[in-house]
């Protein structure tokens, strides 16, 4: 049995989209003694979830993963060249990095990009912590709580700056919850390579894209596969049961027991 | 906010093919609730072979004591109770005979429309009135990318009869667990789970002829199939737009495959042709 620490942990980690603050009120409802221990279950869901912030002293949104922490519980930002703890006390920062100039280039190329396929969202680009790969990413929340549903995409790429080859992953998730709970979540891995920053950026347009259709063709899949053979619309004869009949139906006779599929 | 409250929420939130799982680290954190978190949870219905009748059943808190089950086939508990849970758990006369029949009917609207599948309904009576659940499952075999997929209805009644039993009063509160998924090299993995519940609630005519007791009965049983019927419908029409109509546009509303600045070109365009046909 696992302990009411990693219980609640668990909770905060698989929180939908935008509900976190609910999930943790649910928490200090049940179990208000454990909230204190949630502190690491947050920073894992802020820097999995790619959070996002609004630095101090300026309207700029930025977010939040494992690969802009800084050690002493602050992250960077290399666009404003800003260090922060989540929400306050903003410092300059210097990027230290053999790829400066990769990952302010490819920052210019991706914001533009997502602009273009994202009505909003926040990007990031760092240097990984040993400096051998520059992390892309992109997170974009769209909340609707007054109508019982949010919804969160996520792009992570690492760019290998000596082969130009990218291999990242992108995550979806939906929630829905208007007298029910219905969750969709899809993730998929990608390869690709380009040569330039704008190039790398045209060829992950492309390979979202090309994940979107598929998706909704997986969806389509689905509802014209999965759903249809659980339950029919309608009998195959196209009329709804004779319930003062039901007794007389043959089928009823034939069909006896022990049918388990 | 209250405890019990702040689980039910909790499942609401947290993700539903996880339901069973969080429901029993809730219980953990908080024992005091597991009698009422049992009750008012809907999980993904386990289904038992009745060593009588060799047919499956279904299992729910409704036909569970402890850890026996009660076939509505044999209507025995399995593994056996005490003699004196089983006088008051093992429903008779009445009640016995419209749940016969009620699962007879049953069996045959699940064959109709599930094609497969098990089906069980349990009734037991009130202080006025009796009470029940209409329970269906089935799962589709196929996987990787044809998809995979899990249905669970679970339909509880309250039935109380007017003076004279010329009508009855009935509410239902159904839950449909909508299980789906696939994998395939196009999307790594895609999961559609969850569950919707709704109420209705009805008064119907009880038919009868005189006071013919068997009559009554069956005109229960009648009314109950068919608003099992129209609710299942209901809510399938519904699992179908949240399922693959909202899902899929949410998906939309966070990214466009037209590039937005397109999108707004030909927003501009069709403005300009509206206010042009204005004039």
């Amino acid at each position: 049995m696992a302990s009411k620490g990693a219980t609640v942990s668990s909770f905060v980690q698989s929180a939908p989209p935008g509900e976190l603050s609910n999930v943790v009120e649910d928490i200090k409802a049940l179990a208000p003694n454990e909230v204190r221990s949630l502190e690491p279950a947050f920073k894992k869901y802020n820097e999995e979830q790619y959070s996002t912030v609004k630095l101090p002293g300026s309207s700029e949104v930025v977010l939040v993963s494992s690969y802009n922490t800084l050690n002493d519980g602050r992250y960077f930002d290399t666009a404003s060249q800003t260090s922060f703890e989540t929400a306050s006390n903003a410092q300059s920062y210097t990027l230290d990095s053999s790829h400066a100039d990769t990952v302010r280039s490819l920052l210019k190329s991706f914001s533009a990009a997502a602009t273009e396929h994202f009505p909003s969202s926040t990007v990031g680009v760092y240097p990984t912590d040993s400096d051998s790969s520059v992390a892309i990413l992109l997170v974009a929340n769209k909340y609707s709580p007054q109508n019982f549903w949010n919804g969160r995409w996520r792009s992570s790429y690492l760019l290998n700056p000596t082969g130009n080859s990218v291999t990242g992953a992108i995550k979806v998730d939906v929630h829905y919850y208007e007298d029910g709970n219905v969750r969709m979540s899809t993730s998929k891995k990608v390869e690709l390579s380009g040569s330039s920053a704008d190039g790398i950026v045209r060829e992950i347009a492309k390979a979202e894209n090309k994940f979107q259709e598929e998706l909704n063709r997986a969806f389509s899949t689905l509802a014209e596969g999965s759903f249809k053979g659980l339950r029919r619309q309608l009998p195959v004869t196209r009329q709804r049961v004779e319930w003062e009949k039901i007794a007389g139906y043959r089928l009823g006779q034939d069909i006896g027991g022990g049918r388990s599929k | 906010m209250d405890p019990f409250d702040a689980a039910l929420d909790l499942l609401r939130r947290l993700p539903p093919s996880s339901t069973q799982q969080n429901l029993n680290g809730i219980i953990a954190l908080r024992p005091d609730l597991e009698e009422d978190l049992l009750s008012s949870v809907d999980v993904a219905l386990t289904s038992k072979r009745c060593t009588k009748t060799g047919r499956d059943y279904l299992c729910c808190d409704y036909n569970r004591d402890d850890s026996s089950y009660r076939s509505p086939w044999s209507n025995e508990f399995e593994p056996p109770i005490e003699a004196e849970a089983a006088a008051d758990l093992i429903p008779g006369g009445r009640i016995r005979r419209m749940e016969e029949s009620l699962n007879a009917g049953v069996d045959v609207y699940r064959e109709l429309y599930y094609e497969g599948g098990v089906s069980s309904a349990y009734l037991w009576a009130l202080e006025e009135g009796f009470a029940g659940v209409v329970l269906f499952k089935k799962t589709s075999s196929a996987g990787g990318s044809a998809g995979k997929g899990g249905w669970d209805s679970i339909h509880v009644l309250e039935v109380s009869e007017a003076a004279g039993k010329r009508s009855a009063h009935y509410k239902l509160t159904s839950t449909v667990i909508l299980d789906l998924g696939l994998s395939s090299s196009a999307v790594d993995n895609l999961e559609l789970a969850g569950n919707l519940t709704r109420q209705t609630e009805s008064d119907l005519a009880l038919t009868h002829s005189g006071s013919r007791e068997s009559d009554i009965e069956q005109s229960h049983v009648v009314n109950i199939g068919r608003m099992v019927e129209d609710m299942e419908t209901r809510m399938r029409n519904l699992l179908q737009e949240v399922y693959f109509g909202k899902a899929k546009d949410v998906v939309g509303d966070l990214r466009s495959i037209q590039p937005l600045s397109e999108v707004g070109r030909e927003r501009d365009a069709h403005r300009d042709v509206i206010s042009k046909m204005g004039r």
